[in-house]
């Protein structure tokens, strides 16, 4: 292939916007805590989205991302009602990878990458909503890793992503 | 922001993201049904477990008198996470 030949349009806006060395800045990782309530649902939304649409993240990445980030903060919420520490979620990009940590304090020991997945094989009769969440953050992201020290859990989220050219 | 609502031929509208925050003004409106009924996903933009396991009890609930909930206009993202959860099984989805 003739090197100086000018790249095809496709392929231009697929190595300037989706090549793996085009990001060598690092992104500063943003932080903040949320109250343990539901209702904070929509203020981790915000925060979330503000940043996916800062970096620019893909349609199907950030969907995966959002749905990935609710099923973590419900659970938090869901499992540790009665504890007054807020929740830090933390949010970066290292090449075109989407990074969340999610850390919770004062809380026991859940690793949810240890959970056994549900059966979602049975009749509706059979069927049951538990660990359907945990199961689904699972599949939606790309890597979920848990570590537990002095009884603060984090949680760290992976999902590779597409940079939109807008 | 979520919104569920009946609207004058029986359906049920759904839109914004439906989570687990909204959860109770789901189910005030779906434990209403008691036949067959059309829930329109057009505007819908999200769906979590929390949805998720409100649709499978209201599901639950009319099969047991031979009535179901049939989806239509169930966007990519959606399909997706419902072919994750196998609810493909367990709804109709048109």
């Amino acid at each position: 292939m003739d090197s100086s030949a000018p790249l095809d349009q496709d392929l231009q806006n697929r190595y300037t916007s989706h090549h793996p060395l085009e990001e060598p800045r690092p992104v500063p990782a943003v932080e903040r805590k949320f109250k343990r309530h539901i209702d904070s649902l929509a203020k981790v939304f915000e925060f979330v989205d503000q940043f996916i649409i800062q970096e620019k993240v893909d349609d199907d990445a950030k969907h995966a991302f959002d749905l990935a980030v609710d099923e973590l903060f419900t659970n938090t919420v869901k499992y540790h009602p009665s504890n007054p520490n807020d929740v830090s979620i933390e949010l970066r990009t290292e090449n075109q990878t989407l990074f969340l940590v999610l850390t919770d304090f004062d809380v026991d020991s859940f690793d949810l990458t240890k959970k056994t997945d549900p059966d979602l094989t049975g009749s509706l009769k059979e069927r049951t909503p538990g660990g359907l969440g945990i199961y689904i953050t699972k599949k939606v992201v790309d890597d979920v890793q848990y570590q537990y020290n002095n009884r603060t859990s984090v949680i760290t989220l992976k999902k590779s992503f597409r940079r939109k050219n807008v | 922001m979520f919104d569920i609502r009946l609207t004058e031929t029986g359906d049920v509208m759904l839109s914004g993201r439906f989570d687990a925050a909204q959860v109770d003004n789901a189910k005030a409106v779906l434990d209403r049904l008691t036949v067959t009924t059309s829930v329109d996903f057009k505007d819908l933009v999200y769906v979590s477990s929390a949805g998720l396991g409100v649709l499978m009890a209201t599901q639950k609930r009319l099969s047991e008198k031979g009535q179901k909930l049939k989806l239509k206009n169930v966007s990519g993202h959606i399909r997706e996470i419902f072919k994750i959860a196998r609810f493909d099984l367990i709804f109709e989805i048109e």
